[in-house]
């Protein structure tokens, strides 16, 4: 059965570090053109095989599975890094499936900003914003909502005009709803941060955000249609069917570039409190074959160059403090990266953010 | 005489008017969407809501083509997909000849459980599956592959050819026994005529959806083997640039439509008991 | 046949379990066996409470006591037969102009009726937001060339998904279809052919019976694929209600609750093998003729 070509074994002396992607074709193909053979020109003992599982199953939380399996089995896993958020699965943390990232494995993880890590067990590397996205031509920048009062105000003075995605399809609309929650429990996001496990009595503040949720249920576009993903939620924006959503503000900026959207498409934020933001995250296998070859990558993406190529050419935020970078530099991108995104704990968070939404905000059934 | 011929010529008319209608109405609903792919494929730049792209251009085409996983995968998958076909039939076929056709105990639960293929919701099993892989060291090779992918055949394999070889009319071969044809002839002549059309739909079908299944070949097969449908499935769900997607999606199309003109002869099919001649 | 003595009714027997055994095996050992896990799991009381044995039923009351989850349940059930009636009523029509019909007409009609097997949901789905979305290709056209400003999108309503899946099942229902009605006899054709240009029941009672088999397998095959179906819904159909599956995947990987899902799969599993069982007794039926 060795007829089949596959991708091929690694030259000999070469050792296969395979990295798993959940990701768009901008970003793999900064992986594949640029990263990639970087990389492989630096460290010669290394062959990076970049595979990206978006799309298939639950993406990258599918291999996750396979992982668990490999280690139920003692058997290699035949990955050295996942592009995976640990907090989504936290029965793997326990169970030992991650290996610890910290300065002692990972030197350049001591500049990294510590409003970017979410576990001990991942690496950020880059980080993007959610925001809001309009189109100019259709709305005034004076009118454009600065706060999530007055953004509820404009959505129900303008029915069908805006939308959001399903919070568990997507970072962008699940970072809209976190808003929400935000701004009904004292928008200060440290208090997820308390526990591991949600507490009872803040996870009862919920109701207070779906019902300003609900409140602008029937004004959200076509009576609560809410599209299934970033990129659907964006093409409503695109062809013009709504003029405002919540989107990822590198997302925003590769459609204009790709054509999808207008150039007269703008991005506004909340000045009282920013909707939150995440980093992707690395995840590296405690039970890897190249431990070796997955640290080296992971400090490799740390080092300055390649975090202002994360400005440059993804438009998106480094996961490197700015005292890191030269002056002017630090000055140039001021503008594009706000200093502190709030931040959500995900895992169990989420679960209760999505149950919650569904069963609150989107349902059909009469409260 | 005349009357005849004249009916005859209105019914056909009368019948070809459908025919006519179902065109219209298949490529309304068949064609028009998929000329959406076809654009977007040769599309540069489509900002809705123009009805046609905004600027045409071949790049992405150059540029699928030159990316080293499609050109790999695209074999792998035919290979792939032959193989599990292959299996498949000769595993299955026997099988369901003998639901259709022998009386054993528990037959009826037996044949039912194959529904637990379709009908039970793989994404819970696959890990379990993949457990067991693991310690049988078949992950990222092709006997892993080949035997999930083998396994969601099984339904569709022996359901459709079980109800073709129920249906074959028994008075015939038993007619051609008793002038003295061997079981195998009789077997060849008489009953394999007419449930080809069932078999060649039940291989085509298979052929497809193995050709199309990506969870089981993901979760499996990776890093080692990646099929079209793998790749196609991450260059086109919730993607930004969907050109990609696009020119996957119409190279597929080709082997799809050399398997659909071959099979067309199979399914259009022979009459019953064409070829015997006693 | 004569009638089996005890010795060879044996020997039929062990060829039967011979033949249908490797497809079994392989049955038993990939599906059989995690299956029968998750489903021991469902009735298991909860581990994390520190109970380790113990059989409950909890989780399927807990199903049928959940609004959402009955909701989504017979919104499945709804839409699953809708889709399905719909499949019939395109494909039943069509399979029988190609039984009768051998122009060049039918032969473009088969290859454009068949083309869809081609397309997966996924790349339909993609193509469907913008052939038939807002503001897509039937939208702007109506719009511009028409003037008419009513189009009613199905994008992310139930009808999406009908469309969608009948549209998808076509080939699948007209493949199986036009099997079935080849088995049927020219003569038989020629005569129901005779009396169904004037008598509809006529062609019910000659027709309908041969083709019974093949009608049962597809309504059969088409239930369970509709009903199980996950990209087409996920990416067309509404926020609420859901279809069940969907529904199980956002419980098992967005809710975190894996018992959960399996007791929804369970249950579906059941749906479906109700119907599953319908077509399975048509075909194991003795034959009560003989020649």
């Amino acid at each position: 059965m060795k007829v089949l070509p596959t991708i091929a074994p690694p030259p000999s002396g070469k050792t296969n570090i395979n990295i798993y992607l959940d990701a768009d074709t901008n970003i793999t193909d900064w992986y594949s053109n640029i990263l990639i053979p970087a990389f492989e020109k630096e460290f010669t003992v290394y062959k990076v095989n970049l595979i990206n599982v978006k799309g298939v199953g639950n993406g990258t939380g599918t291999f996750v599975d396979r992982l668990v399996a490999a280690k139920q089995t003692g058997a290699d896993g035949q990955a050295e890094i996942v592009e995976f958020d640990v907090r989504g699965r936290p029965e793997t943390v326990k169970d030992g499936l991650w290996l610890k990232l910290d300065a002692s494995n990972v030197p350049n993880a001591k500049g990294v900003l510590p409003a970017a890590v979410v576990s001990e067990y991942n690496m950020p590397y880059r980080g993007s914003q959610v925001l809001l996205a309009y189109d100019s031509a259709k709305i005034k920048e004076s009118d454009v909502p600065r706060t999530f009062p007055a953004l509820l105000e404009w959505v129900k003075k303008n029915p069908g005009q805006f939308t959001y995605g399903r919070p568990d399809k997507g970072g962008s609309g699940g970072n809209f709803v976190i808003r929400a929650i935000h701004e009904v429990t004292g928008k200060d996001p440290q208090k997820f941060y308390a526990s591991v496990d949600p507490d009872p009595a803040l996870v009862k503040d919920l109701d207070k955000a779906w019902e300003l949720l609900r409140s602008i249920h029937e004004s959200t576009y076509d009576k609560g249609s809410y599209p299934a993903g970033n990129q659907p939620a964006l093409l409503l924006l695109a062809n013009g069917s709504v003029n405002m959503v919540s989107a990822w503000s590198d997302q925003v900026l590769i459609n204009i570039d790709k054509g999808v959207l207008p150039p007269t498409i703008k991005m506004a934020q909340f000045t009282d409190l920013p909707m939150s933001g995440g980093y992707a995250q690395y995840a590296v296998p405690a039970g890897t074959k190249n431990k070796e070859g997955a640290l080296a990558w992971v400090n490799w993406m740390l080092k300055q160059d390649r975090q202002v190529d994360v400005i440059k050419s993804l438009g998106g935020f480094p996961a490197l403090k700015w005292d890191q970078f030269p002056k002017e530099l630090q000055t140039q991108f001021n503008s594009v990266v706000a200093d502190t995104i709030p931040t959500w704990p995900g895992g169990k968070w989420d679960a209760e953010r999505n149950k919650g939404w569904y069963e609150k905000v989107a349902t059909n059934i009469k409260q | 005489m005349n009357q005849r011929l004249l009916k005859s010529t209105f019914r056909t008319l009368r019948r070809e008017s459908f025919g006519v209608f179902a065109l219209i109405a298949l490529v309304l609903l068949i064609i028009g969407p998929l000329t959406t792919v076809v654009m977007w494929a040769f599309a540069e730049r489509w900002r809705q809501p123009s009805l046609i792209p905004t600027q045409w251009g071949l790049s992405y085409w150059t540029e699928t083509l030159g990316r080293a996983d499609v050109v790999s995968a695209l074999p792998a998958s035919v290979l792939l997909a032959t193989i599990v076909t292959v299996l498949s039939a000769l595993i299955c076929l026997p099988a369901a000849y003998a639901f259709a056709r022998i009386q054993f105990p528990a037959r009826q639960g037996l044949l039912l459980s194959f529904l637990a293929v379709n009908a039970f919701p793989r994404f819970g099993l696959y890990i379990a599956i993949a457990v067991v892989f693991f310690r049988l060291g078949l992950v990222g090779t092709v006997t892993g592959v080949v035997l999930i992918q083998l396994v969601n055949t099984l339904l569709t394999m022996i359901w459709i050819p079980t109800s073709a070889f129920q249906g074959v009319d028994r008075a015939l071969e038993e007619a051609a026994l008793d002038v003295g044809a061997s079981r195998l002839r009789v077997f060849f002549q008489i009953t394999l005529p007419q449930v080809a059309p069932a078999l060649a739909a039940a291989l085509l079908l298979t052929f497809v959806a193995t050709f199309y299944e990506a969870q089981g070949a993901l979760l499996i097969g990776l890093p080692n083997i990646r099929t079209m449908a793998v790749l196609m499935y991450s260059y086109i769900n919730n993607q930004i640039v969907v050109q990609y997607g696009a020119v996957i999606s119409m190279i597929l199309w080709i082997p799809s439509l050399l398997l659909l003109s071959f099979a067309q002869k199979f399914l259009r099919g022979n009459t019953v008991s064409a070829g015997f001649g006693v | 046949m004569l009638a089996p003595r005890p010795s060879s009714q044996w020997r039929t027997w062990l060829a039967g379990y011979a033949l249908i055994a490797p497809p079994l095996a392989l049955l038993a050992l990939l599906i059989f066996f995690p299956a029968g896990q998750a489903i021991v799991r469902t009735v298991m009381l909860d581990q994390d409470a520190g109970i380790t044995s113990g059989l409950t039923l909890d989780r399927y009351l807990n199903f049928f006591n959940d609004p959402i989850a009955r909701s989504n349940l017979s919104f499945t059930i709804t839409v699953t037969l809708i889709t399905v009636f719909f499949q019939f009523a395109v494909c039943f029509p069509l399979a029988l102009y190609l039984r009768f019909s051998t122009s060049r007409i039918a032969g473009a009609v088969q290859v454009l009726a068949l083309f869809p097997l081609f397309v997966p949901g996924v790349i339909l789905a993609f193509a469907l937001i913008r052939y038939l979305g807002p503001r897509g290709t039937v939208d702007t056209f109506l719009r511009v060339v028409l003037n008419y400003e009513g189009f009613v999108t199905p994008y992310l309503r139930p009808s999406g998904i009908v469309f969608a899946l009948t549209r998808d099942h076509i080939p699948f229902t007209i493949l199986v279809l036009t099997a079935g009605l080849r088995q049927v006899e020219d003569s038989v054709i020629e005569a129901a052919r005779d009396v169904g240009a004037t008598s509809l029941r006529a062609f019910v009672q000659i027709i309908m019976p041969l083709m019974q088999r093949p009608l049962l397998i597809v309504f059969c095959l088409n239930i369970i694929g509709t009903f199980g179906a996950f990209t087409i819904p996920y990416l067309l159909g509404p926020a609420a209600p859901q279809m069940m599956g969907v529904y199980m995947q956002q419980t098992f990987s967005e809710y975190l609750d894996r018992s959960g899902a399996e007791t929804q799969a369970v249950i579906s599993f059941v749906l479906c093998a109700l119907v599953g069982a319908l077509y399975v007794r048509t075909v194991t039926r003795r034959r009560g003729e003989r020649a």
